[in-house]
């Protein structure tokens, strides 16, 4: 009795216990099935991506930027290539793909020795980024290397290769500060583009042309989409969009003038030129002295090129035609000469007498001295000889305030408005300027100089060369630009022109410009600017040479200036305006007057004008 | 032998359930072991199906032979398979770092796979003859030990996954052979205690976690924790004693969870003193995967990519990404559901978790119905080991277990794991052929 309800007990008991196991091995699958929905119904969609983002490999393809020619262009005709690309590759990897950090070490050090890049420079370089991003480990690498690199990935898992053309320019340092040149983008910049479509592995233009029409040249980078497996092994490939080369762009300067130019302004050290057509505002050259061969920058191996530059103490990076202030010296006298005709203060039979110096009569007399004994002479041999005690008595008639308003007419104080990065504005004193930083009122000395062009007056060379552009038009400034046209990549249809774009009008008499343009004439034929004379096409010119504060050093504390059209008296669709300035020259006339020479023989002989 | 009637008792939608799982596994294998590079197969499911074979007999001469002789043999069997593992774990051959398998020259076995089910046999006969005493807590002590050898030996191979199984195997047959459940709870939550406070510890260590409260201070202090469970401790064996001479619920009810606290603790200390910070790290790897996401993290993560890029359908046979590409590891054996996951779909993972949850309904129902405690037992102890690889093998590879390198019976490629859940199903329809008649 006692056994059987023991027995119905332990049978009752072990029925609880079956009920309790099936009900939760029951629950257990329950689990296993929500989890499963978890993963394939509700996450499907996020998973699928991961389980593409394994087995696709994203390589861009880095769009090559746009050619760029000179004036000269023709469509389907041999033409001068200014800048032009190279097809190249990138070593890259992703160094989240790397299964451990010491596969990435051990790859990198093997990488790194092929490709003869420094081991810790790289690490440096990928502990500073996203571990997703694609690191490039070394640029324009040889086709060779590439196929070193497809067919060991047992040994170089997860480093890939890419299509890279690399920027050529082709005539190297002769268009240095005209076109700039390209670079990887920075953090900073990347910020700033990044909602324009901009990519952090992408280059930019850095400087000059390439930078200021970025966005026409750059083109749009397309990927290739690679499927891999687990070792990285390619399975399959395809191109996922095709990338967009940049649109082409002509230039409206001109490769005969520029290398002229270039080859003018090679012995001297510092200086800057600019040479420019006043009927359009289109800049056939531009020079600025020292420069740099753009195609040792644009490289990210040459990042010794790049300091040596920067720490040169000649600058070479800067832009001296649009980015360095310079006393204009004489050539000045010709807004001088300006204001006195226009304010009615003078005429120019008005002659005075040139002792070779000037007492300004004061407290304490102060002689201010001439290069030379010139005698009694006119407005026109004033200016023909640049006879500075005749333009300091023209400028204390004329007064102050005359002579600075009109420099302000003829934006000497304002960016020119040029489409190269980075312009700066010459600088134009004021009464008012005068008291507040001196804390003196405006003297007549000041005047006297001022009159000359010395003294507290800067200027650019670009804005130099639109003062002469001024009078060539009679009045009219259209602004200066490098660019005449964007193309499609194809060179088959413009995209865009570049029109004329008056800036400025100047109300001129005729009876001022051409009294100073009979001036400029006379200073070719018979005065400072004399070596032009023999040309064929009649020139105008002033000469300049600026005083600077190193006057310790005798022979080079001197700026030359020449500031000059031709042809002279002609209409102005045929002038060309030049201004050049040589940085510690001898003198004006010893400097830049040869150098100014060589431009407008070139200019004759292909015909400018005609 | 078998009667007639015996025969009509046999369960063939549980041999049609396995020849289905079997039939998916080779597939599955199939399908992983094509290497697309190459465009050949590595022909490991051509083994398979000769194991599929050779397993399949082993069924049948299960179903015809009488279960009870199992119990008359349980003692030999586990000694014999227990000295075959023994020398296996001395002398085996390493593979993967691992001696655990017997090699016969064209192929290998795994004796640690056999010695579950010697392990369920030797435990069921010896729960079928302490019915009575069981729920004494000393009773206890036998099934632990004989649990505890094939475990230390098999730890030595060593191979965790399966070592480990062992303990869930136990409780259940303890469960169902009618021990006290305040034991089995007891026991359930020292181990608890013991690992969950040195892990916590460990993991705000290793993820820097900021901020204190008493609790934390308190498990940190080593000499406060001592004092505590020893106090602790010395007041259970007074109420314990005291429980002897008088009859009264309120010692046991101080005693009981005074001895699951102390002796917690006490493992707590222990482990945080013994284990190095490395070997904690490890195991906290081990519970939560994503903490490494290059180490073993990554195979988690690849495996949960392939099921979850599967989505309702899958991406079709010989088209799996993850498995096809090399990105999910061992998908043959450990990952093979995920093989079949992307490629099968839900749809295919819900069909194998249906047919895995009709073998292990019907284990428990055999198991329910079964003519004697022995075969119940059995019954039960060969559903569990069943139940749990399932949960083991596919919680790890859903992510919602840890890793543990054990195989899905009768899908992952491997011939011992296949013979053993093959003559499992030959027991379980032998013991449902002689099942209690009313």
């Amino acid at each position: 009795m006692e056994y059987t309800s023991f027995k119905t007990k332990m049978m009752e008991a072990f029925r609880v216990r079956m009920y309790f196991f099936v009900s939760s091995v029951g629950f257990i699958f329950f689990i296993l099935v929500v989890q499963l929905v978890n993963l394939q119904i509700i996450s499907g969609r996020e998973y699928a991506q991961k389980s593409r983002a394994n087995m696709e490999n994203y390589i861009p393809i880095t769009a090559s930027r746009g050619e760029i020619y000179d004036r000269n262009f023709k469509y389907d005709e041999k033409n001068v290539i200014i800048v032009s690309n190279r097809p190249s590759f990138n070593i890259t990897t992703v160094p989240e793909k790397f299964k451990s950090k010491k596969k990435l070490q051990d790859t990198m050090r093997r990488v790194s020795k092929l490709l003869k890049v420094s081991y810790e420079s790289l690490m440096q370089d990928m502990s500073n980024r996203n571990p997703w991003e694609r690191i490039i480990i070394k640029e324009d690498v040889d086709f060779d290397t590439i196929i070193k690199i497809a067919t060991n990935q047992n040994i170089f898992p997860n480093v890939d290769w890419e299509d890279a053309p690399v920027r050529v320019y082709n005539f190297g340092e002769m268009f240095a500060h005209s076109l700039g040149y390209i670079g990887s983008i920075s953090s900073e910049e990347y910020k700033k583009l990044k909602s324009e479509g901009y990519k952090h592995y992408q280059k930019i233009g850095k400087s000059g042309i390439e930078k200021s029409y970025d966005r026409l040249l750059r083109g749009e980078d397309g990927y290739v989409r690679r499927i891999v497996d687990v070792r990285n092994r390619t399975e399959g490939e395809e191109v996922g969009l095709q990338p967009v080369a940049g649109n082409n762009m002509v230039l409206t300067m001109d490769y005969e003038i520029q290398r002229v130019a270039y080859d003018a302004m090679r012995d001297h050290q510092k200086g800057a030129l600019v040479v420019l057509k006043p009927a359009s505002g289109e800049v056939l050259a531009l020079i600025s002295k020292p420069d740099f061969d753009p195609n040792l920058i644009i490289s990210k191996d040459n990042q010794k090129t790049v300091t040596d530059l920067s720490g040169d103490k000649n600058r070479p990076f800067l832009n001296r035609a649009i980015q360095s202030k310079y006393p204009p010296a004489s050539t000045f006298k010709l807004v001088t000469t300006i204001a006195g005709l226009e304010s009615g203060k003078v005429l120019p039979s008005r002659s005075y007498h040139c002792p070779g110096k000037y007492t300004l009569k004061g407290y304490k007399d102060h002689d201010f001295f001439c290069y030379e004994t010139h005698g009694t002479l006119d407005l026109y041999w004033a200016i023909a000889k640049s006879c500075s005690v005749y333009f300091y008595q023209l400028g204390l008639s004329v007064g102050p305030t005359n002579i600075l308003s009109y420099a302000e007419y003829f934006g000497l104080n304002e960016k020119t408005g040029i489409d190269l990065p980075g312009e700066i504005s010459g600088f134009i004193p004021s009464r008012k300027w005068k008291y507040k930083t001196f804390g003196q009122p405006w003297y007549d000395g000041d005047t006297v100089n001022l009159s000359i062009g010395q003294g507290f007056v800067t200027v650019t060379p670009v804005e130099m060369v639109n003062l002469i552009s001024g009078l060539v038009n009679n009045g009219i400034v259209y602004k200066p630009h490098l660019v005449r046209e964007i193309r499609t990549n194809d060179n088959r249809k413009i995209i865009k022109s570049f029109k004329r774009e008056k800036v400025r009008e100047i109300p001129l008499s005729q009876l001022t410009i051409q009294t100073v343009k009979q001036g400029m004439r006379l200073s070719v034929t018979s005065g400072t600017s004399g070596r032009l004379g023999v040309l064929k096409v009649p020139l105008a010119g002033k000469t300049g040479t600026a005083q600077t504060r190193s006057r310790r050093k005798e022979d080079f504390s001197q700026h030359a200036w020449f500031v000059g059209y031709g042809p002279y008296e002609e209409e102005p669709e045929k002038a060309v305006a030049v201004a050049v300035l040589v940085e510690y020259g001898v003198a004006g006339a010893a400097s830049a007057v040869p150098i100014a020479e060589r431009i407008f023989y070139k200019l004759n002989e292909l015909g400018y004008f005609k | 032998m078998i009667s007639r009637e015996e025969i009509n008792r046999i369960d063939y939608v549980l041999v049609i359930v396995v020849m289905l799982l079997v039939t998916m596994g080779i597939l599955a294998i199939y399908s992983a072991g094509f290497d697309p590079v190459d465009k050949i197969n590595s022909g490991l499911y051509k083994k398979q199906i000769l194991w599929f074979i050779f397993g399949f007999i082993l069924m049948i001469l299960m179903t015809f032979l009488t279960y009870q002789s199992l119990g008359d043999y349980s003692l030999h069997i586990y000694g014999v398979l227990l000295v075959i593992l023994l020398i296996t774990t001395i002398f085996g051959k390493p593979i993967r770092n691992t001696r655990a398998w017997l090699s016969f020259g064209f192929f290998s076995i795994q004796p640690s796979e056999f010695m579950k089910l010697g392990l369920v046999i030797v435990l069921g006969k010896y729960l079928e003859l302490r019915e009575r005493d069981i729920s004494h807590f000393r009773e206890l002590f036998i099934p632990a030990l004989l649990t505890a050898v094939p475990i230390i030996i098999i730890l030595n191979q060593p191979d965790f996954g399966t070592a480990i199984l062992f303990i869930p195997i136990l409780f259940v047959m303890l469960f169902v052979g009618g021990a006290d459940l305040a034991h089995l709870v007891s026991i359930v939550l020292i181990v608890i205690i013991a690992t969950v406070v040195p892990m916590i510890l460990t993991y705000r260590e290793w993820i820097g976690a900021e901020g204190s409260n008493f609790i934390l201070e308190f498990f940190k202090d080593v000499n406060l924790l001592l004092i505590v469970s020893g106090v602790l401790f010395v007041a259970s064996i007074v109420c314990f004693v005291l429980h002897f001479f008088f009859v009264n619920r309120v010692y046991r009810r101080v005693y009981l969870p005074g001895f699951i606290i102390s002796f917690g603790l006490l493992f707590s200390i222990a482990i945080q003193k013994i284990f190095k910070t490395y070997q904690k790290k490890r195991i906290l790897v081990f519970l939560n995967p994503d903490l490494d996401p290059h180490g073993s993290g990554y195979n988690i993560i690849q495996s949960k990519i392939a099921i979850g890029s599967g989505g309702f359908f899958g991406k079709g046979f010989l088209k799996g990404s993850q498995s096809q590409l090399g990105f999910l590891p061992e998908k043959t054996s450990d990952f093979i559901f995920s093989v079949i996951s992307e490629e099968w779909g839900f749809f295919g993972s819900i069909m194998m978790i249906i047919l895995f949850a009709i073998i292990v309904y019907k284990g428990i129902r055999i198991s329910f119905e079964a003519k004697d405690k022995f075969g119940a037992l059995l019954a039960s102890g060969i559903t569990s080991i069943l139940f749990f690889h399932i949960l083991i093998n596919i919680g790890m590879v859903i992510g919602i277990m840890p890793v543990t390198g054990l195989p899905l019976c009768f899908v992952s490629y491997g011939g011992s794991n296949l013979l053993m859940a093959m003559i499992c199903i030959g027991i379980l329809i032998n013991i449902r052929s002689k099942k209690f008649v009313y």
